[in-house]
C-alpha cells in the first residue's frame, strides 16, 4: 500500500506550524473592559468628533457657495444635520450606569480610596477594587452584617493582551442567599502579578483558581494545591489566553513506525493537507 | 502475616458508575477511604475557547454538548445569557415555551439521574421504568425542534419556530400520567429496606459546609436551604408560576432523593401552569441579522437540575464573537464537596455518593 511519497524509514517528523492557517492568531486591538469612565470618555469623544465633522461639513459648504457665486452658477444645497434612525429593534444596550446601589456604596464608604470604581450595567453590581486590597474586600463582603454575601458562585479571569498597565481583569461573583443579591468584585493585574488567594475565605475557590492557572497562567499566592486541573501537568501554555491558537499545540506525534503498510500515514496526509499543515519530512540536503 | 498500611487505588476513570471519565484516588484503610482526590479533565474539550472564536448563534451548539442530559437548560442559559448582554426583549409566549420545555428538561435530566443512580446502588428495575417516561420527553423535544439530546432548542431573542401542531396533546397526555409514574418509582424505592440502608446518613453535607464550599441545587436544598434561582432571581416566566421549593433537613443521600421527586411533582406543576396559560403572539423578538456587541460583560445564572449554570460573557464593541465566555457549571463547583462527603465512610458509600452528586463529566471538564 505504500506509495513512492510516502518515506517507509522511520525518521523525525517536523510539522510545518507556519503553513497552518489556524495557527495564525488574530490578536485583539481593542480592550473591551466594562466601565462607566471609560464609557463616559468613550461618549464624550464620540459628541466632539460629531461637531467637529458638522463644523468641517459647514464650512465646505460656505467655500463652495462662494466658489459657485464667483463663477454665476446656482448655490449647492445647504447640509442637512443627520438625525439618528428611530430603532426599530427589541433590543437596547444597557449602558453603564452611576451606582446608586446601597451595598455599593457601603463598600465605597467602608474601604475608601482602595475601591477603584464601582458602577451598575444589565442590572449588575460592579465593584472594581485595589489589586491588593482583594482579600480585605472579600472579607469585607462576607462578614459584614449589611452585606453578607456568604456564596463565592463564580471566579474567572479575561485577557487584554491590548491593555497598557494591566494584563488580566480577575472578576469574583459572589451571591448572598439570604438577601437574593449579587455582586461582582474585579480586580486587574498585570502579567506576573500574583493576588492572593480566597480559598481561606470561601473554600470553592480552590479548583477555581486551579482552573484559572490552568487556563491563563495567574498564579495565586498560599493557594493550597496550586496545580492545573483540566489539562494535563505537562502540558504547554495556557489555552485561554489570546495568543493562544486554536489548532496546533499539543498535538500528538502518532508513532508511524508501528504503521507497516503505511495506511495510517496516507490518511493522516491527507487531513493534515486539508487543514494546511504541511507533515512532509525535510528534504534531505 | 497482617498488614495494616494504607492503600492506595484508582476508582476510575473507566468505571461504569462514575458517570463518564471521572477518576477518584482513593487512600484506603481496610473498607474506610481516609483520602480522596478526584482527577478531571479526560472530557476537556476547550469550549470556553471554542465559543470565543464562534458567533453568539453558533455558540448555543456548543452548550449541548456540555451537559449532554440537560441540553435544554444549557441552551436557555446561554440564550439569555446573550439577551442580556444585548439588552434584547423577549416576547413574552416565547418565555412560556422556554419554561415549560426547560421544566421537561428538568423531568428528563431528574428520570436519567434516579435510573442511573438506583443502578449503582443496585435497583435494576426503575432504570426501566424511567426510561419510559423519558422517551416520551425526548419524543417532545424531537417534535418541538428535530433533535433528542443535542437540541439547540432557542434562538437569541426567542425561538425559531412556534410549538408544532400536535405538540399540545402529547403534552397533555403526559401530563395526566406523570404523577401516577411518580408514585410508581415511590413504591420501587422510598420504602425499600435495602434503599433505605444504602442511603440514610450517607454522604453527609450540613448546609454550612455547603455553602462554603458553594454547592447548588438539589444538593444544597437537601440541607435545609432554600436557594432556588427560579425563586430568587427570576427568569424566563418564573416570576409569574407558582411553586414552591422543597427542602429536607437531613443533608444525606436519602434526602436528595426525596428532594428531586418533589422537585419532580413542581415541575409537573409549572408545566401545568404553562399550558394553560399560554399566552397569543409572537415568538420571535424583532433583531438585526447579524449582532454586534458593546463593551458589556454579564453573569447570568440560571437553576439547572444539578445546581446553578452561570455564564460569564464579555462582549467586544462591534465583534460577532464573545471576547471572553466562561461557565460556571455546576457538577464542576458540586464535585469539589465529594472528597468531604466521602472521607471517612466506607468504599461501597463512594458510588452511592457519586451518584447522590448527579455529576455529568461533559460538563465539568467542558
Amino acid at each position: 500500500m505504500a506509495t513512492d511519497d510516502v518515506p517507509n524509514e522511520a525518521g523525525p517528523y517536523v510539522y510545518d506550524i507556519k503553513a497552518a492557517p489556524n495557527r495564525q492568531v488574530e490578536m485583539p486591538k481593542t480592550v473591551p473592559l466594562p466601565s462607566l469612565k471609560i464609557y463616559l470618555a468613550e461618549q464624550a469623544a464620540a459628541v466632539v468628533a460629531e461637531e467637529a465633522k458638522w463644523q468641517k461639513s459647514l464650512a465646505d459648504f460656505e467655500t463652495a457657495k462662494a466658489k459657485a457665486e464667483a463663477e454665476g452658477k446656482p448655490a449647492p444645497k445647504p447640509p442637512v444635520r443627520p438625525v439618528p434612525k428611530p430603532d426599530t429593534n427589541d433590543m437596547k444596550f444597557p449602558a453603564p450606569a452611576p451606582a446608586t446601589d446601597p451595598d455599593l456604596l457601603h463598600l465605597q464608604e467602608v474601604l475608601g480610596p482602595k475601591v477603584e470604581e464601582i458602577f451598575q450595567q444589565a442590572g449588575e453590581l460592579t465593584c472594581q477594587v485595589k489589586k491588593e486590597s482583594i482579600l480585605e474586600a472579600l472579607a469585607l463582603v462576607r462578614d459584614d452584617a449589611a452585606l453578607g454575601y456568604e456564596m463565592l458562585a463564580d471566579e474567572t479571569a479575561t485577557h487584554y493582551p491590548a491593555a497598557q498597565g494591566f494584563a488580566f481583569s480577575v472578576v469574583y461573583h459572589l451571591t448572598s442567599i439570604r438577601r437574593s443579591k449579587r455582586l461582582r468584585l474585579r480586580i486587574l493585574i498585570p502579567e506576573g502579578f500574583e493576588p492572593e488567594t480566597a480559598v481561606p475565605l470561601y473554600p470553592t475557590a480552590n479548583w477555581l483558581e486551579r482552573e484559572i492557572w490552568d487556563m491563563l497562567g495567574i498564579r495565586f499566592q498560599h493557594h493550597p494545591d496550586m496545580t492545573r486541573i483540566l489539562c494535563p501537568e505537562d502540558w504547554e501554555g495556557h489555552a485561554l489566553r489570546k495568543e493562544y491558537p486554536t489548532l496546533g499545540l499539543g498535538q500528538r506525534d502518532i508513532d508511524f513506525r508501528e504503521d507497516r503498510s503505511g495506511v495510517l500515514m496516507r490518511i493522516a496526509m491527507e487531513k493534515a493537507g486539508n487543514m494546511g499543515i504541511n507533515l512532509n519530512p525535510p528534504r534531505a540536503e | 502475616m497482617f498488614k495494616n498500611e494504607e492503600m492506595e487505588i484508582n476508582m476510575g476513570p473507566q468505571h461504569p458508575s462514575t458517570h463518564g471519565v471521572l477518576r477518584l484516588k482513593l487512600r484506603l484503610d481496610g473498607e474506610v477511604v481516609k483520602h480522596c482526590r478526584p482527577v478531571i479533565g479526560y472530557l476537556h474539550r476547550g469550549v470556553e475557547k471554542i465559543c470565543e472564536n464562534k458567533t453568539f448563534f453558533q455558540g448555543q451548539v456548543w452548550t449541548d454538548r456540555m451537559d449532554y442530559t440537560s441540553a435544554v437548560a444549557n441552551n436557555l442559559g446561554w440564550a439569555e445569557a446573550v439577551e442580556k448582554l444585548f439588552g434584547i426583549t423577549v416576547p413574552r409566549r416565547a418565555q412560556y415555551i422556554r419554561t415549560m420545555l426547560n421544566e421537561y428538561n428538568r423531568l428528563a435530566s431528574h428520570l436519567i439521574w434516579l435510573a442511573t443512580h438506583a443502578l449503582d446502588i443496585g435497583a435494576m428495575t426503575v432504570f426501566l421504568y424511567t426510561f419510559r417516561e423519558r422517551e416520551a420527553i425526548l419524543d417532545m423535544f424531537e417534535a418541538f425542534c428535530g433533535a433528542r439530546l443535542t437540541t439547540t432548542a432557542f434562538r437569541i431573542g426567542g425561538l425559531r419556530e412556534d410549538l408544532p401542531p400536535g405538540f399540545e396533546k402529547m403534552a397533555r397526555t403526559f401530563q395526566a400520567r406523570f404523577l401516577d409514574c411518580i408514585d410508581e418509582y415511590e413504591t420501587l424505592l422510598t420504602e425499600n429496606r435495602i434503599w433505605k440502608k444504602r442511603t440514610i446518613g450517607v454522604g453527609m453535607l450540613k448546609a454550612e459546609d455547603a455553602i462554603a464550599m458553594g454547592v447548588t441545587g438539589p444538593v444544597l436544598r437537601a440541607a435545609g436551604v432554600p436557594y432556588d434561582i427560579r425563586k430568587a432571581f427570576p427568569y424566563a416566566a418564573y416570576a409569574e408560576m407558582d411553586f414552591e421549593v422543597p427542602t429536607r433537613p437531613e443533608a444525606d443521600t436519602y434526602a436528595r432523593y426525596l428532594v428531586r421527586l418533589a422537585e419532580m411533582r413542581q415541575s409537573h406543576r409549572i408545566i401545568d401552569q404553562c399550558l394553560g396559560g399560554l399566552p397569543e403572539g409572537p415568538v420571535m423578538a424583532k433583531l438585526p441579522k447579524i449582532l454586534r456587541a458593546e463593551v458589556n460583560e454579564v453573569y447570568h445564572p440560571t437553576e439547572c437540575p444539578k445546581g446553578e449554570l452561570g455564564y460569564y460573557l464579555v462582549g467586544e464593541k462591534g465583534s460577532t464573537n464573545p471576547y471572553r465566555f466562561h461557565v460556571r457549571a455546576p457538577g464542576f463547583i458540586n464535585l469539589q464537596a465529594l472528597p468531604m462527603m466521602i472521607e471517612g465512610s466506607l468504599v461501597a458509600d463512594v458510588i452511592a455518593t457519586i451518584g447522590t452528586l448527579d455529576v455529568v463529566l461533559g460538563e465539568i471538564d467542558r
